[in-house]
This record gives C-alpha cells, structure tokens and sequence, in this order.
C-alpha cells in the first residue's frame, strides 16, 4: 500500500562511484518488497480502521500544513526579488495571519518586523553574514 | 597541563560565557516546552556556531544540550506533560508531589538529580574516551564499515515498533547523502543534469528540514490547538528548595548513581537516547526499591533516576563520538554535524590530534551543568511567560528564524530549498510513521560508511574480509542481533524458543570474534561470556520441571 511510495528508480551511475548507491539502492528495494508484503498480509480490519475523507474533508483537515508549504515555496521565489529582509518580515506576517486569523493583525506585524528584523541585524552587524538583497529593493 | 590551559582558556573566554549562558537557558525553554524537542533546539544552534571557531560553537552546543535535558523536568514537575520525551518518568512521580504542595521540592530534586547525572557521566566520558579511543585505533576500514551499519541497524530497531520502517528510513538517508559530486573522484550522482543536485544537498540543511521544520509542522497540524497557548497557568509561585533537595539526593546516592551508569550506557549504544534511559531507569529504581508503593505517588527516587540518567546520556553519547567518530544519539550526530562543519573528523585519533578541542568539551561539559543550575531558578519565571505564547506565533517564528540559519551555512539560497523539500519529506515520513532517527543518522554517517568502504575494497577486493575480520565479525553479530531484537521483544514473557535462545546465543557468538581478537583480557572475556551462555541454556533447557 504506501510501499509504493518506497520504490526508487534505479540508479543510472557511472563504474565505481555507483557502488554504493547501487548497493543501497538494492537494500532499499528489498526493503520495501518486505514492507509491501507486510502491507499486503496485515489483516483487513487494521486497514479499514483509517477513516476514508473526501478531497474537502482532507484539506481541511490539513489546511495549515498546506497553508505553510505554499506560503513558505511562494517565499522561496519571491527572494530573490525582496531580498532576505523584507521577505522574512512578509513571509512572517503572512503566515502568522494565516494561522492565527485577522484578529490580531497589530500583533502579527509587531511580531514579523521585530523578529525578523532582530534576528536580520543580528546575523549583519553581530556575525557579520552577508544576507540576499533582493534585485527589487536593493535591501 | 599545557593543553589543559589551552582548553580551559578557551572556554572562560567572556564571549564563549555569555554564549554559554545564552545557550543553557535557550535550551532549557526549549526542553520545556513540550513538542519542541532538545534535537530541534541543537539543530536550530548549528548556524549559529558557524561563525565561531569550533570549540565555542560546540561549547554553545553542549550547553544547549545540557539545559534541554534539564528544562524537559520543568514543564513535567508544573504541569504533568513532560517537556521532551527524555522527561516521561519524571513526571510519574514529579508531578503527583508537586500536586501535593511541595512543587519546590520536587523541582530541587529534579534539578539536582540533573546535575550529578551530568557530572557523573562527564567523569566518564573523560576517563572512558581514550580508552575507547585505543580499542579504536584496532579498528580497519572493515570494522569501521561494519560498525556504521550496526548503529543504523540499531537504531532503527530501537526507533520505532516497526523495524522494516526503520530500515527503509536508514537507508534512505544513506541513498540522500550520495546526490551530488561523490568523494572519492567528484563523479556526480543522482544530479539528473541539475546543478542543484550536483552540489549534493547540504546535510545540515537537511537535518533542520528532517527535524525542526517537519516537527513544527506536526505542531501546527490541528487548526485549533495551534492558536492554543501551550499552557494556560498563569503564574507559578515555586522557590526550589535547594538544601531539602541535596539531603534527599545523599540519602539516596545509591539510585543517582545507578540511574546516572544506565544513562552512560544507554547513550554509549548508537541510537538509544534520553527516551529510552529514562524509563528503564525508573523501572530499575521502583524495583530495586524494597517499598515501591509510594512510586507514583511523588516519591523522590521517582524523579531522581529519570533526571540523572536523561542528562548522564549525553556523556555517554559524546564518548563514541569523540572516541570513533561514531555518534550514541541523535543529539551527538548533529554535534558530529558540527565538526564536520569545521572540517575537523572525529575518529579514534580525535583525542590525540585535537587536544584542546577535546578538553574543551569536556569543560564545556562540567561548566554547563553548574550554569544549568545557576539559570534554573530564574528560567522558571520566563518559562511561565513563553507557555503563554500562542504554538502557531512560536512555530512561525522559528521557521524565520530557521531560514536565516539555513542560508548563512552557504550563503546560498538552494540551502533554503533543500530545508523546505526536507521539511516535507519529513513531515509525511512522520505521518506514515516512519521513525526519522535512522535517517538522520544515514544522512550523517552516510559519507564515513561509503570511505570505509571504499577503503577496505581498495586494500583487498575480498568481501569476504568483513565477516573474518574481528572487529568487523562482532559488529555484524551484534548488527543481526539488533535486528532481531524487536522480534525478541514481542515474544517477551510468551516462554517461546526465541525468547529462551536470544541472550545466550548473542553471548555464544560473540565470543567468537573475542577469541579471534586475542590478548589475555579478551579471551578471559569469551570464555566467561560462553559460561554465562551455557549456565542459561542449561538452565532454561536442562532442567525443566517434570510436567
């Protein structure tokens, strides 16, 4: 059942160097034949005790993990652009919006600027790491 | 002595102090706070520690992990819901006492009891390490081999219930660590034509991903729960009581120390942590107690032997760590991360090579404990606050936080990818109930496995060689034994011909490769481990009652 899921194509390596990743590939595989038997031999109450949702029930149901994984790959491409700065402070104040609600959206921006910001002048001026300026804003 | 100076100046430099400071009381919040783990806290200080020169990175590090463990009894001893699982049977009885009006007593224990685990295990490892560190030195690259897959296939039987899942997990992450340019000749793997790929994925990333972002989402799953505080007590009136607490912990020497050697042990064993140590030490207290009617009911050897042996399982962790490279625990593995990080390879030389590195840990060691205790008292009014943060406002928070870290290890944005692709990876093999220790451990020694590898077939094209080799023979014994351990378990109690066979025959075959080693203290070894073996099997075989 979620062995399925387990199976990797192989690999397609070059003389030696492929070895290792051969061998692990090999034990993997086997691996989640063992894992797919086992799947296949649990007995039918056991797979029927997880509750069937439809598509709205399940991302409802997980609506905040979908919410984070958006709002957080929209982020990743909008970096370049905004730079690391004023992305953090968007990113943070968006997402606690999502999560939290409009209820307390004074609260949410206090937060985003002063963590963000925080943690951007520690890592500039204390440890000295050069963070993105975005091609956009220049910050 | 030189060396020692060296190490001990390194150390009480102001700023490597007051990142100490920093870093036990980050930790001890953390470790409070319940599903936020001491894992999570060290894997999220790895970018900080970027900058430093390594041995105030890794005391920073340590004196995360010190306060982690200790924070974890806070929240148990207050509320009942232990802050980290390493605390689980602490609150057995930390809680109940607390209820009954001595909150302050129970905390004292609590934290005293840390403290001398702590101790006691750092006195270990001091004396253990280079000893470990020589038998290391035997070691070939066969055994060196052998040795990585009997920590993942150790781990992964103790991580989960399901061992198949375990396995796939550690082989998972070995195959993670293989993308991109290999080692040996810079071929790239698994690159399919992406530079992305070809640079490999950074592991730390990866770890921060595995662990801190999969694990926040986790937090965040229940859209009601998350914009819950994480506690609802207002205000905790609580002065420990040191003195009361110290005379309890004299009269009870004999529990801290036992409690404080099961912790060492089970941090030396790759794979078994502070979860594990815990619990089997407040079993071994409650039944070497000759009235174990007041356990669970806030008996003070109840919070003592779960708080000494969590915090002796670090010591215990950093000794295979720094003796072979090799790490006990999760929490060692992303300490390995960190040297990594500062192209310093701990192996059976480490000590030898890196003197004051290795000094410096050890004092890092001993000092944490002590600030651990100083920062207690005053940690617990904050700890108060930060349970009233809202879950998804610190969730988000982190992740913030956790993206700058990220992006400093390189500089690089694809860090940022690679945390967010493993952060979902994680959050599904959590779902599906795959334990995620045997991966991050794949990921971390994946590259050690695969030299040694490399190494041994270099030396000799025999494969053969791994399993008469002796080192590498015992291993592999101990590597099958592992795996058949949850099997063992299962079968517990039920008098079956598994049960009755399991121990001696692991003591029967591992005389074996002792014999083979050699030397007077080894052979005398093997013949009193096939005694043992036999005396059982006579035992359980020969003499059965005449039904």
């Amino acid at each position: 059942m979620l062995a399925t899921f387990e199976i990797r194509e192989p690999d397609y390596g070059v003389l030696s160097p492929a070895a290792w990743p051969r061998l692990i590939v090999i034990i993997l595989g086997l691996l989640s034949v063992v894992y797919l038997l086992q799947s296949i031999g649990m007995p039918k109450e056991k797979i029927e005790a997880a509750p069937r949702k439809t598509m709205v029930e399940f991302i409802l149901y997980w609506r905040n993990v979908i919410a984070v994984f958006t709002i957080f790959a929209l982020y990743l491409a909008a970096l370049p652009y905004l730079g690391m700065l004023i992305g953090n402070i968007l990113f943070c104040f968006i997402l606690l919006t999502v999560l939290g609600g409009w209820s307390a959206i004074l609260m949410h921006l206090l937060i985003a600027f002063g963590a963000s910001g925080g943690m951007w002048l520690l890592f500039t001026v204390v440890l000295e790491v050069f963070l993105p300026r975005g091609s956009l804003t220049g910050v | 002595m030189d060396i020692f100076l060296e190490a001990l100046l390194n150390i009480i430099d102001p700023v490597t102090l007051i990142y100490m400071i920093i870093g036990v009381g980050a930790g001890l919040m953390a470790g409070s706070i319940p599903g936020f783990t001491i894992a999570m806290a060290i894997v999220l200080t790895l970018p900080f520690t970027f900058s430093m020169p390594p041995a105030q990175g890794l005391a920073t590090m340590i004196s995360v992990l010190v306060g982690g463990l200790s924070g974890g009894l806070m929240s148990g001893i207050l509320t009942g819901i232990p802050g980290t699982p390493s605390s689980v049977a602490t609150t057995f009885d930390g809680f109940p006492m607390a209820r009954n009006g001595e909150p302050g007593l129970a905390l004292g224990i609590g934290v005293w009891s840390s403290f001398c685990g702590g101790i006691i295990s750092a006195i270990l490892l001091v004396l253990f390490a280079p000893q470990l560190a020589m038998v290391g030195l035997e070691f070939q690259p066969w055994d060196f081999f052998m040795l990585v897959m009997f920590a993942l296939t150790v781990t992964a039987s103790l991580a989960g219930e399901h061992l198949v899942k375990g396995l796939i997990a550690g082989a998972a992450g070995l195959l993670i660590r293989t993308v991109g340019e290999d080692d040996a000749v810079g071929v790239g793997r698994f690159d399919f034509g992406s530079d992305y790929l070809l640079t490999g994925f950074d592991f730390i990333a990866v770890l921060i991903g595995l662990f801190a972002f999969s694990q926040l989402l986790s937090d965040l799953r229940n859209p009601v729960t998350a914009r819950n505080a994480l506690s609802d007590r207002k205000q905790v009136k609580v002065k420990i009581e040191h003195r009361r607490a110290i005379g309890i912990l004299i009269k009870n020497w004999v529990v801290v120390i036992r409690s404080a050697l099961i912790g060492m042990f089970t941090g030396i064993l790759p794979g078994a942590g502070g979860s594990i140590a815990n619990i089997l030490s407040y079993d071994q207290a409650k039944k070497a107690a000759k009235d174990d009617s007041s356990f669970g009911k806030g008996d003070p050897r109840g919070i003592i032997a779960p708080e000494a042996s969590n915090n002796a399982v670090e010591g215990g962790a950093l000794t295979p760590l720094m003796a072979l490279g090799i790490p006990g625990d999760i929490t060692a593995a992303i300490m390995l991360g960190a040297l990594l990080m500062h192209d310093i390879v701990p192996g059976p030389t480490f000590i030898k090579d890196e003197p004051a590195l290795a000094y410096s840990i050890y004092i890092a060691f001993f000092l944490a404990s002590f600030i651990m205790i100083g920062m207690q008292s005053g940690v617990l009014r904050i700890f108060v606050l930060v349970t009233r943060i809202k879950t998804y406002v610190l969730a988000t928070v982190i992740l913030t936080f956790a993206t700058i870290g990220v992006f400093a290890l390189h500089n690089s944005i694809d860090d940022i990818w690679t945390l967010f692709f493993f952060g979902i990876l994680g959050f599904v093999m959590r779902q599906f109930g795959f334990p995620l220790a045997p991966m991050i451990l794949g990921v971390v020694l994946g590259n050690i496995a695969e030299l040694n590898l490399a190494r041994a077939l270099a030396i000799d094209a025999d494969p053969m060689l791994f399993f008469v080799r002796p080192w590498s023979l015992f291993f592999a014994i101990v590597a099958v034994f592992s795996m058949i351990f949850p099997i063992y378990q299962k079968h517990r109690d039920t008098g079956s011909l598994l049960e009755r066979l399991f121990s001696p025959m692991m003591l029967l075959s591992l005389s074996l490769p002792l014999f083979m080693m050699g030397g007077l203290l080894r052979s005398t070894l093997a013949m009193a481990a096939i005694a043992v073996s036999s005396v059982v099997l006579w035992r359980r075989f020969g003499n059965k009652p005449k039904a």
